[in-house]
């Protein structure tokens, strides 16, 4: 374990790694455990020095530092910004981190007293409106996915400690979805955000055929406006096409927009 | 060419013949909303999976000669050095029962890229020389326009071809071992009456076709009309998704990438479709991107095929089959597109 | 079984066209090494590669301006321009910024450490056409790299050429490449300009563009249409500026030559990656003369 790693010659360090998770299911870091084959390997790569979910030994003293889950307490601010300072590189881990996740679903109500008594009812707890990560601190790299896929995740770890750049997709999930020769599920009868959203997925939903929800945050070119077409010529509302793209905030801005133009009709049907 | 007749019933037996091999063709997928029937080429297990009385598949028959993603290498590291293997991921013959002229077409247009020019490339030669075509005609569906492209018959690139004379198969014969299938389920020599026949069931199919693009002057028209204000219109329809280069049977266009096993003893090379429409596909190291705009990548797809590929082959890149126009969510059909640039002559 | 078809083992010999070890396949590489690395500026570095086999060494000949793909398994392959003298054959010079994946791993790469070598691809500087005439050639920032391969030519064949003027520009003095060679390059009656933008303290040479050398040297000539060659590589904002200014000066647009740079995936005229229209810069390219270009809508 402690021989020096080196690829093609070239000596590379074994960074120090950490997990952690704030508002979330902990569901990504399950994913890096459930790496049962390929585990010893990944530990080779890294040392893991803080991982609640793995281990109990615990450090402070960390090169990257992967964080899962989205920001809805005032006490986790503090917690966040105690780990980007002692983190060389931030990782955003999963659609919580990346985007406020689903817990940011409960932003949308704008009383967030109301939110408060509905699910706390008389035991109520200090809530804040749910944010991603960088609404706070810098965030170095961004792993989208809910959950994250583990392949993917590997290979970014390959490539961080082997000094490779990382890039995700900028393509949308169409892409990989008709390369797996998948029937588009538009013609089905199904709505779908895979045109807009952002590949990587290996179009995991729609092979199984479920309609995309957007967890992975719009592409590069997310062309929101002509999904806005695709949805009406197949016969679905507004309602339903904001539904998938509010689930894991990763389209806040676009949907932003897309309400401000939509809110004579909304009034008109009340 | 040899000709042959051979009763319909006799088909099941040339099914059978040639089903000691690996069979893939045309197959029932499902239903879409409205009811419609879904076809797509696939591996056959049985003559009732083949599915003869298919419309336009969604996906081409390119799969089956160049994969979406596929493995050029793989390396084992040692240190500073490394040793590189190279598999051209072909173990068997294929028999694809049941193209259509387009595929057949498109297939062809991909020999003169890939098997042709300089650095043939082994990957594709490997695999199409192992894929016996069995051929199909076809009657035109609503968003063919093959024959505007020339390739609404088939000339060569096939093993046979079968033609439906409505209670017999009329077969033209390309290769020896066609020729050696078909006697064993004795076919005959074609009368007089068939060769009028089949002569009928060709002129009957060209009447049907419902969509037309002009082609007369296009290199030329697309060069004048490289800054028309129809490529920004059908740019902001565009969703930069590469739906149209997978579902095309001619699109090639890829790009590769490398990866170093998580034990960093081993890396592999993967050739990847990739699509003209998508961001990065002009990017360079450095992050200059020589087509930033949707438009501009649209743009290009067009030229490529219609332009580019025509000056250096004399045809066009584009079998007239109307899939991408199909298969694409904003409705950018090549006719359309095509008719908007030219504008009004 | 009488109805199998026969397997078709293009790699094997059942097709005579195809050999794994035939340098124009695909996906064959040279085994190579690299053999010195020196350090030009921060970010370039010029890289000695030399074939391992000395027979295929020698059997290995390019032509200034052509291109070999460089690989390093799991990191990439990528196109690069050769730097050296075609009199050296398989033992090569590569000038390389890093400034990507490929180049940044390749910049940490100890020597010895074995490369993958294809090629060579593309088409290369007539500069035998050349043979008489008066030369100007043209760099501005890395273009000096592609550039150099055709003048250390002209240098070992100095004699068949009449003047020879070299202008060079660069962003600051840190950026000039090959700055030990420059008094080499002078002592064979070579006129070598180099302008920077932004000149720091130690700079005692010229500070603008490279195109007011340009105007210089246009207004000492006397006959440019019919006695010089132009040679210009660097950003296509500065051939655009150059090769303008030269036609105007009567240089016929035939007569100027210009290095491309691309995407590339494979150099071998399949990915597409680098097509322009009809052209591929791999196959057709990366040099071209200055009338191919203009018919390249998105080139410049």
């Amino acid at each position: 374990m402690d021989q020096q790693l080196s690829y093609l010659g070239v000596p590379l360090t074994r960074p120090k790694v950490a997990f952690f998770d704030f508002t979330s299911c902990e569901g990504c870091q399950l994913q890096i455990l459930n790496n049962e084959a390929t585990l010893l390997d990944f530990l080779n790569l890294v040392e893991i020095v803080n991982f609640r979910e793995g281990m109990s030994e615990k450090s402070d003293n960390y090169d990257i530092a992967f964080i899962e889950g989205s920001i809805s307490r005032p006490d986790e601010i503090k917690r966040l910004e105690a780990i980007r300072h002692n983190a060389k590189i931030v990782v955003a881990l999963g659609s919580c981190a990346c985007f406020g996740g689903v817990n940011q679903l409960k932003n949308r109500f704008n009383d967030l007293n109301w939110v408060k008594k509905e699910v706390y009812g008389d035991f109520p707890i200090e809530t804040i409106e749910v944010h991603p990560l960088e609404k706070y601190v810098q965030v170095d790299l961004k792993i989208y996915g809910c959950p994250i896929k583990k392949e993917e995740v590997e290979k970014i770890v390959t490539n961080l400690v082997v000094g490779k750049s990382i890039t995700s997709p900028e393509y949308p999930v169409c892409m990989e979805c008709k390369a797996n020769e998948n029937i588009c599920l538009f013609e089905l009868g199904e709505p779908c955000l895979g045109p807009v959203t952002r590949a990587g997925c290996d179009a995991w939903c729609t092979n199984n055929r479920r309609g995309c929800w957007g967890c992975r945050g719009p592409a590069d070119v997310a062309n929101v406006r002509q999904l806005e077409e695709i949805m009406h010529k197949y016969g679905f509302s507004n309602e339903t096409m904001l539904d998938r793209l509010e689930c894991f905030g990763g389209f806040a801005s676009l949907t932003k927009e897309i309400k401000k133009t939509k809110k004579p009709a909304a009034k008109r049907k009340k | 060419m040899i000709f042959k007749v051979f009763p319909k019933k006799k088909l099941s037996l040339l099914y059978e013949l040639l089903a000691v091999n690996t069979m893939v063709g045309p197959t029932l997928k499902g239903k879409d909303r409205n009811g419609k029937s879904l076809y797509d080429f696939d591996v056959l297990y049985t003559f009732d999976d083949l599915a003869l009385d298919y419309t336009a598949t969604i996906h081409s028959a390119k799969r089956f000669v160049l994969p979406y993603h596929e493995k050029l290498s793989s390396f084992d590291i040692n240190k500073t050095d490394w040793k590189k293997h190279v598999d051209i991921n072909v173990y068997k013959p294929l028999v694809f029962f049941g193209m259509h002229p387009c595929d057949i077409n498109a297939l062809n247009k991909l020999d003169m890229v890939l098997a042709g020019n300089v650095y043939p490339n082994p990957y594709y030669i490997g695999k199409r020389k192992n894929i016996f075509i069995v051929g199909l005609d076809c009657s035109p569906e609503p968003q063919c326009f093959c024959h505007s492209m020339g390739t609404d018959s088939a000339l060569h690139g096939f093993d046979m071809f079968l033609t439906d004379l409505g209670d017999k198969y009329f077969v033209e014969v390309l290769s020896a071992t066609a020729f050696d299938f078909l006697s064993q389920i004795k076919s005959k020599e074609p009368s007089k009456k068939d060769h009028q026949h089949y002569k009928q069931v060709n002129a009957l199919k060209n009447k049907n076709f419902a969509t037309n693009v002009e082609t007369n002057d296009l290199t030329k028209i697309l060069d004048l009309e490289f800054d028309a204000k129809a490529w920004d219109q059908w740019g902001d329809k565009c969703l930069s998704c590469g739906t149209c280069s997978n579902v095309c049977p001619t699109c090639y266009c890829y790009g590769v990438e490398e990866n170093i096993d998580l034990d960093l003893k081993n890396a592999n090379k993967i050739r990847s479709l990739h699509s003209c429409n998508l961001l990065d596909f002009a990017k360079v190291s450095g992050g200059h991107n020589f087509r930033p705009e949707k438009s501009t990548r649209l743009k290009y797809r067009y030229y490529h095929k219609h332009r580019g590929f025509v000056e250096a082959f004399e045809e066009s890149l584009c079998v007239g089959c109307g899939r991408c126009g199909q298969a694409c969510l904003a409705d950018i059909t090549p006719p359309e597109v095509i008719a908007s640039v030219r504008g009004k002559e | 079984m009488k109805n199998k078809l026969d397997f078709i083992d293009i790699m094997h010999g059942s097709d005579g066209h195809h050999r794994k070890e035939d340098p124009n396949s695909f996906e064959y590489s040279y085994q190579a090494e690299i053999t010195n690395v020196y350090s030009l500026t921060k970010t370039e570095k010029l890289y000695q590669i030399q074939i391992a086999d000395p027979k295929l060494r020698t059997k290995f000949t390019f032509k200034p301006g052509q291109f070999v793909m460089l690989e390093l398994p799991g990191i990439g392959e990528a196109p690069f321009s050769i730097s050296s003298s075609p009199v050296r054959h398989g033992d090569i010079e590569l000038c390389i910024r890093g400034a990507g994946n490929f180049t940044n791993f390749l910049s940490r790469v100890q020597r010895g450490t074995k490369v993958g070598l294809s090629g060579p691809f593309g088409t290369h500087f007539p500069v035998e056409k050349m043979h008489g005439q008066d030369l100007l050639l043209i760099a501005g920032g890395l273009g000096i790299a592609p550039l150099r391969s055709p003048l250390l030519s002209v240098l070992e064949n100095r004699s068949r050429y009449g003047r020879v003027d070299i202008m060079y520009g660069a962003k600051n003095p840190d950026e000039l490449l090959f700055t030990y060679q420059h008094e080499e390059w002078r002592r064979f009656d070579i006129n070598l300009d180099i302008t920077v933008d932004q000149a720091d303290k130690q700079w005692q040479g010229r500070t603008g563009l490279i195109t007011e050398i340009l105007k210089e040297r246009i207004q000492e000539s006397t006959d440019l249409a019919n006695n010089t060659f132009a040679i210009v590589c660097g950003p296509p904002i500065m051939f655009r500026f150059v090769c303008d200014m030269l036609t105007q000066a009567g240089l016929p647009m035939q007569k100027m030559f210009v290095s491309l740079e691309r995407r590339m995936h494979c150099g071998r005229g399949k990915c597409c990656r680098c097509n322009i229209g009809s052209t591929y810069t791999c196959i057709d390219g990366p040099v071209f003369d200055y009338w191919s270009v203009m018919n390249l809508k998105e080139a410049i």
